[in-house]
Protein backbone atom coordinates (compact mmCIF):
# COMPACT_ATOMS: atom_id res chain seq x y z
CA UNK A 1 0.00 0.00 0.00
CA UNK A 2 1.41 3.10 -1.09
CA UNK A 3 0.62 6.05 1.54
CA UNK A 4 2.03 9.54 2.09
CA UNK A 5 3.31 11.20 4.84
CA UNK A 6 1.00 14.47 5.99
CA UNK A 7 4.08 16.52 7.27
CA UNK A 8 7.11 15.44 5.47
CA UNK A 9 5.19 14.86 2.20
CA UNK A 10 7.36 11.67 1.59
CA UNK A 11 5.90 8.66 -0.14
CA UNK A 12 6.18 5.88 2.58
CA UNK A 13 5.40 2.30 2.42
CA UNK A 14 4.03 -0.01 4.77
CA UNK A 15 4.63 -2.75 5.88
CA UNK A 16 2.76 -5.14 8.03
CA UNK A 17 4.67 -5.39 11.47
CA UNK A 18 6.20 -1.87 11.03
CA UNK A 19 3.72 -0.24 12.41
CA UNK A 20 1.95 2.88 11.11
CA UNK A 21 4.49 5.65 11.29
CA UNK A 22 6.41 7.38 8.71
CA UNK A 23 10.08 6.03 8.18
CA UNK A 24 11.33 9.10 7.31
CA UNK A 25 9.78 11.85 10.09
CA UNK A 26 8.37 9.35 12.56
CA UNK A 27 5.23 11.23 12.11
CA UNK A 28 1.90 8.96 12.33
CA UNK A 29 -0.42 10.67 10.25
CA UNK A 30 -0.57 8.78 6.86
CA UNK A 31 -2.89 10.03 4.12
CA UNK A 32 -3.25 7.01 1.51
CA UNK A 33 -3.05 8.17 -2.36
CA UNK A 34 -5.29 7.88 -5.25
CA UNK A 35 -4.27 4.36 -7.08
CA UNK A 36 -2.85 5.56 -10.55
CA UNK A 37 -4.84 3.41 -12.49
CA UNK A 38 -8.14 4.23 -14.52
CA UNK A 39 -11.43 3.80 -12.70
CA UNK A 40 -14.29 2.74 -14.44
CA UNK A 41 -17.81 4.19 -12.86
CA UNK A 42 -21.15 2.81 -13.90
CA UNK A 43 -23.71 5.78 -13.83
CA UNK A 44 -27.03 5.45 -12.40
CA UNK B 1 -59.17 3.74 -35.04
CA UNK B 2 -59.64 4.16 -38.35
CA UNK B 3 -60.33 8.17 -38.86
CA UNK B 4 -57.16 10.62 -38.95
CA UNK B 5 -56.49 12.92 -36.25
CA UNK B 6 -56.56 16.53 -36.87
CA UNK B 7 -53.65 18.43 -35.84
CA UNK B 8 -53.43 22.18 -35.39
CA UNK B 9 -50.26 23.66 -34.02
CA UNK B 10 -50.79 26.56 -31.78
CA UNK B 11 -46.83 27.10 -30.61
CA UNK B 12 -43.88 26.04 -32.23
CA UNK B 13 -40.49 25.77 -31.92
CA UNK B 14 -37.59 23.37 -32.30
CA UNK B 15 -37.69 22.36 -28.58
CA UNK B 16 -41.14 23.65 -27.54
CA UNK B 17 -44.72 23.24 -28.80
CA UNK B 18 -47.88 23.36 -28.31
CA UNK B 19 -50.66 21.88 -30.49
CA UNK B 20 -54.17 20.94 -30.77
CA UNK B 21 -55.02 16.93 -31.44
CA UNK B 22 -58.66 16.55 -32.25
CA UNK B 23 -60.69 13.56 -32.51
CA UNK B 24 -58.59 11.53 -30.43
CA UNK B 25 -59.75 9.77 -26.43
CA UNK B 26 -57.99 9.84 -23.29
CA UNK B 27 -56.34 6.74 -23.87
CA UNK B 28 -54.87 7.33 -26.66
CA UNK B 29 -53.72 10.94 -25.86
CA UNK B 30 -52.12 9.91 -22.14
CA UNK B 31 -50.06 6.70 -24.79
CA UNK B 32 -48.48 9.45 -26.52
CA UNK B 33 -47.27 11.42 -23.86
CA UNK B 34 -46.12 7.84 -22.12
CA UNK B 35 -44.29 6.88 -25.49
CA UNK B 36 -42.62 10.77 -25.46
CA UNK B 37 -41.38 9.80 -21.97
CA UNK B 38 -40.49 6.59 -21.83
CA UNK B 39 -40.24 5.01 -25.15
CA UNK B 40 -38.32 7.73 -27.52
CA UNK B 41 -34.26 6.53 -26.99
CA UNK B 42 -31.99 9.37 -25.97
CA UNK B 43 -27.99 9.16 -26.05
CA UNK B 44 -26.61 9.26 -22.44
CA UNK B 45 -23.56 8.79 -20.42
CA UNK B 46 -23.64 5.15 -19.09
CA UNK B 47 -20.19 4.55 -17.91
CA UNK B 48 -17.02 6.83 -17.04
CA UNK B 49 -13.67 5.77 -17.02
CA UNK B 50 -11.92 8.09 -14.56
CA UNK B 51 -8.17 8.82 -15.74
CA UNK B 52 -7.52 11.55 -13.19
CA UNK B 53 -10.01 13.16 -11.14
CA UNK B 54 -8.17 15.84 -8.84
CA UNK B 55 -11.63 17.44 -7.93
CA UNK B 56 -13.08 17.74 -4.43
CA UNK B 57 -16.18 15.70 -5.81
CA UNK B 58 -16.44 12.41 -5.88
CA UNK B 59 -15.52 10.06 -9.59
CA UNK B 60 -19.66 8.09 -8.69
CA UNK B 61 -20.88 12.37 -8.57
CA UNK B 62 -19.20 13.48 -11.76
CA UNK B 63 -20.35 10.69 -13.37
CA UNK B 64 -24.15 11.61 -12.36
CA UNK B 65 -23.72 14.64 -13.58
CA UNK B 66 -22.48 13.69 -16.89
CA UNK B 67 -25.36 11.09 -17.32
CA UNK B 68 -27.90 14.23 -16.62
CA UNK B 69 -25.69 16.40 -19.92
CA UNK B 70 -28.33 15.84 -23.24
CA UNK B 71 -26.80 14.48 -25.93
CA UNK B 72 -28.08 15.18 -29.37
CA UNK B 73 -29.40 12.20 -30.63
CA UNK B 74 -29.98 11.45 -34.70
CA UNK B 75 -32.52 8.21 -34.20
CA UNK B 76 -31.74 7.93 -37.67
CA UNK B 77 -28.14 6.52 -37.75
CA UNK B 78 -28.02 4.78 -34.67
CA UNK B 79 -30.27 1.70 -32.93
CA UNK B 80 -31.01 1.12 -29.60
CA UNK B 81 -27.79 0.05 -27.31
CA UNK B 82 -25.53 1.75 -29.81
CA UNK B 83 -22.18 3.17 -28.13
CA UNK B 84 -20.26 6.45 -28.89
CA UNK B 85 -17.60 7.55 -26.83
CA UNK B 86 -16.39 10.85 -25.11
CA UNK B 87 -13.75 12.21 -23.54
CA UNK B 88 -13.08 15.13 -21.59
CA UNK B 89 -10.04 17.04 -20.26
CA UNK B 90 -9.99 19.94 -18.46
CA UNK B 91 -6.89 21.53 -15.82
CA UNK B 92 -7.58 23.91 -13.40
CA UNK B 93 -7.95 26.90 -12.44
CA UNK B 94 -11.47 26.64 -14.76
CA UNK B 95 -14.45 25.25 -15.22
CA UNK B 96 -15.33 22.10 -17.22
CA UNK B 97 -18.75 22.59 -19.16
CA UNK B 98 -20.71 20.21 -21.45
CA UNK B 99 -19.15 21.67 -24.27
CA UNK B 100 -15.27 20.88 -23.54
CA UNK B 101 -16.63 17.69 -24.24
CA UNK B 102 -15.00 15.84 -27.11
CA UNK B 103 -17.16 13.62 -29.05
CA UNK B 104 -16.00 10.49 -31.13
CA UNK B 105 -18.83 10.71 -33.72
CA UNK B 106 -20.00 14.51 -34.77
CA UNK B 107 -23.63 13.36 -34.76
CA UNK B 108 -23.43 12.84 -30.78
CA UNK B 109 -22.48 16.26 -29.27
CA UNK B 110 -23.89 17.46 -26.49
CA UNK B 111 -26.92 19.86 -26.82
CA UNK B 112 -26.01 22.61 -24.94
CA UNK B 113 -22.97 23.55 -24.17
CA UNK B 114 -22.71 25.63 -20.87
CA UNK B 115 -24.16 23.10 -18.77
CA UNK B 116 -21.23 23.24 -15.88
CA UNK B 117 -19.79 19.63 -14.62
CA UNK B 118 -17.45 21.52 -11.80
CA UNK B 119 -15.56 24.21 -11.08
CA UNK B 120 -11.81 22.97 -10.86
CA UNK B 121 -9.47 25.33 -8.71
CA UNK B 122 -5.40 25.27 -9.67
CA UNK B 123 -3.90 22.47 -9.78
CA UNK B 124 -6.98 20.06 -9.97
CA UNK B 125 -7.62 18.47 -13.33
CA UNK B 126 -10.83 16.24 -14.07
CA UNK B 127 -9.17 13.95 -17.24
CA UNK B 128 -12.14 11.12 -18.27
CA UNK B 129 -13.26 8.82 -21.06
CA UNK B 130 -17.17 8.29 -21.12
CA UNK B 131 -19.29 5.91 -23.40
CA UNK B 132 -22.92 7.35 -23.93
CA UNK B 133 -25.42 4.40 -24.79
CA UNK B 134 -28.62 5.12 -26.77
CA UNK B 135 -31.49 3.96 -24.05
CA UNK B 136 -35.12 4.25 -22.98
CA UNK B 137 -36.33 6.41 -20.93
CA UNK B 138 -38.00 2.90 -19.02
CA UNK B 139 -34.52 2.12 -17.91
CA UNK B 140 -33.09 5.63 -16.53
CA UNK B 141 -34.42 8.58 -16.53
CA UNK B 142 -31.43 10.29 -18.31
CA UNK B 143 -32.46 8.45 -21.15
CA UNK B 144 -35.67 10.35 -21.80
CA UNK B 145 -35.65 12.63 -24.31
CA UNK B 146 -39.02 14.76 -23.70
CA UNK B 147 -39.07 16.65 -20.88
CA UNK B 148 -42.38 18.89 -19.29
CA UNK B 149 -44.69 16.88 -21.67
CA UNK B 150 -48.40 17.02 -20.88
CA UNK B 151 -51.60 17.79 -22.16
CA UNK B 152 -54.92 19.25 -21.09
CA UNK B 153 -58.18 19.11 -22.36
CA UNK B 154 -59.08 21.71 -24.79
CA UNK B 155 -62.05 24.39 -23.19
CA UNK B 156 -64.76 26.15 -24.55
CA UNK B 157 -66.10 29.15 -23.33
CA UNK B 158 -69.46 30.52 -23.83
CA UNK B 159 -70.87 33.58 -22.13
CA UNK B 160 -74.25 32.88 -20.64
CA UNK B 161 -74.88 36.30 -19.45
CA UNK B 162 -73.91 39.46 -17.42
CA UNK B 163 -72.51 39.46 -14.14
CA UNK B 164 -73.91 40.90 -11.10
CA UNK B 165 -73.20 44.71 -12.19
CA UNK B 166 -72.90 45.85 -7.79
CA UNK B 167 -70.55 43.07 -6.59
CA UNK B 168 -67.29 43.23 -7.26
CA UNK B 169 -66.17 40.61 -10.17
CA UNK B 170 -63.81 37.50 -9.03
CA UNK B 171 -61.04 36.02 -10.55
CA UNK B 172 -61.74 33.08 -12.62
CA UNK B 173 -58.18 31.41 -13.47
CA UNK B 174 -58.29 28.85 -16.09
CA UNK B 175 -54.98 27.46 -17.71
CA UNK B 176 -54.41 25.37 -21.29
CA UNK B 177 -55.99 26.97 -24.56
CA UNK B 178 -59.47 28.15 -25.33
CA UNK B 179 -61.53 27.73 -28.50
CA UNK B 180 -63.13 31.37 -28.53
CA UNK B 181 -67.32 30.72 -28.96
CA UNK B 182 -68.15 34.17 -27.91
CA UNK B 183 -66.03 36.51 -29.73
CA UNK B 184 -68.86 39.19 -29.40
CA UNK B 185 -67.95 39.40 -25.83
CA UNK B 186 -64.33 39.28 -25.37
CA UNK B 187 -62.24 42.47 -24.62
CA UNK B 188 -59.67 41.63 -27.16
CA UNK B 189 -61.41 43.20 -30.97
CA UNK B 190 -59.72 41.08 -33.36
CA UNK B 191 -61.22 37.84 -31.42
CA UNK B 192 -63.26 35.24 -33.37
CA UNK B 193 -65.05 32.21 -32.63
CA UNK B 194 -63.08 29.23 -33.19
CA UNK B 195 -59.57 31.06 -32.84
CA UNK B 196 -57.43 29.25 -30.09
CA UNK B 197 -56.33 31.58 -27.71
CA UNK B 198 -53.96 30.67 -24.99
CA UNK B 199 -55.02 31.45 -21.47
CA UNK B 200 -51.70 32.97 -21.33
CA UNK B 201 -52.50 35.42 -23.66
CA UNK B 202 -55.30 37.20 -20.91
CA UNK B 203 -52.99 36.22 -17.56
CA UNK B 204 -55.27 32.97 -17.21
CA UNK B 205 -57.90 35.24 -15.68
CA UNK B 206 -61.61 34.89 -17.75
CA UNK B 207 -62.82 38.08 -15.87
CA UNK B 208 -60.11 39.64 -17.90
CA UNK B 209 -61.02 38.24 -21.54
CA UNK B 210 -64.89 38.84 -20.69
CA UNK B 211 -65.53 41.78 -18.73
CA UNK B 212 -68.98 42.04 -16.59
CA UNK B 213 -69.37 38.60 -18.25
CA UNK B 214 -70.87 34.96 -17.04
CA UNK B 215 -69.08 32.50 -18.60
CA UNK B 216 -69.29 28.41 -18.47
CA UNK B 217 -66.51 26.34 -19.22
CA UNK B 218 -66.81 22.97 -21.04
CA UNK B 219 -64.18 20.81 -21.86
CA UNK B 220 -64.58 20.17 -25.91
CA UNK B 221 -64.59 16.45 -26.18
CA UNK B 222 -62.03 14.04 -28.01
CA UNK B 223 -60.06 17.76 -28.55
CA UNK B 224 -56.52 17.42 -26.43
CA UNK B 225 -53.97 20.19 -26.32
CA UNK B 226 -50.37 19.11 -25.92
CA UNK B 227 -47.44 20.95 -24.53
CA UNK B 228 -44.40 19.23 -25.42
CA UNK B 229 -40.98 20.11 -24.18
CA UNK B 230 -37.53 18.08 -25.35
CA UNK B 231 -34.20 18.03 -23.49
CA UNK B 232 -32.48 19.24 -26.94
CA UNK B 233 -31.54 15.54 -28.12
CA UNK B 234 -33.89 16.20 -30.79
CA UNK B 235 -36.69 18.39 -32.25
CA UNK B 236 -40.26 18.10 -30.91
CA UNK B 237 -41.27 16.85 -34.63
CA UNK B 238 -38.72 13.94 -34.05
CA UNK B 239 -40.08 13.47 -30.79
CA UNK B 240 -43.63 13.16 -31.04
CA UNK B 241 -43.46 11.46 -34.76
CA UNK B 242 -41.39 8.18 -33.05
CA UNK B 243 -43.56 8.12 -29.55
CA UNK B 244 -46.37 7.71 -32.32
CA UNK B 245 -44.74 5.61 -34.02
CA UNK B 246 -43.41 3.10 -31.43
CA UNK B 247 -47.17 2.94 -29.75
CA UNK B 248 -48.43 1.67 -33.69
CA UNK B 249 -45.59 -0.60 -33.79
CA UNK B 250 -46.38 -2.20 -30.46
CA UNK B 251 -49.90 -2.13 -31.42
CA UNK B 252 -49.74 -4.16 -34.56
CA UNK B 253 -47.82 -6.69 -32.54
CA UNK B 254 -50.16 -7.12 -30.05
CA UNK B 255 -52.54 -7.57 -33.26
CA UNK B 256 -49.82 -10.09 -34.58
CA UNK B 257 -49.66 -11.82 -31.60
CA UNK B 258 -53.11 -12.61 -30.55
CA UNK B 259 -54.35 -13.68 -34.22
CA UNK B 260 -56.23 -16.65 -34.26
Amino acid sequence: MSYKCSRCKRDVELDEYGGVRCPYCGHRVLLKERAPTVKEVPVE
Amino acid sequence: MAEDFEVEFIEREDRKARFLVRGMTPAVANGIRRAMVADVPTFSVDTVRFVENSSVMFDEMIGLRLGLVPLTTPLDDFEEGDVVTLALDVEGPATAYSGDIESSDELVQPAELNVPIIELKEGQRLQLEADAVLGSGKAHAKHQGGVAVGYRHLHRVEVVGDANEFEEQEPNILRGVIEEAAAEHAADESAEDGALVPTSEFDNDLTKRYPGKDVEVHDVPGAFVFHVETDGSFTVEELVRRAVESISDRAAELEEKVAI
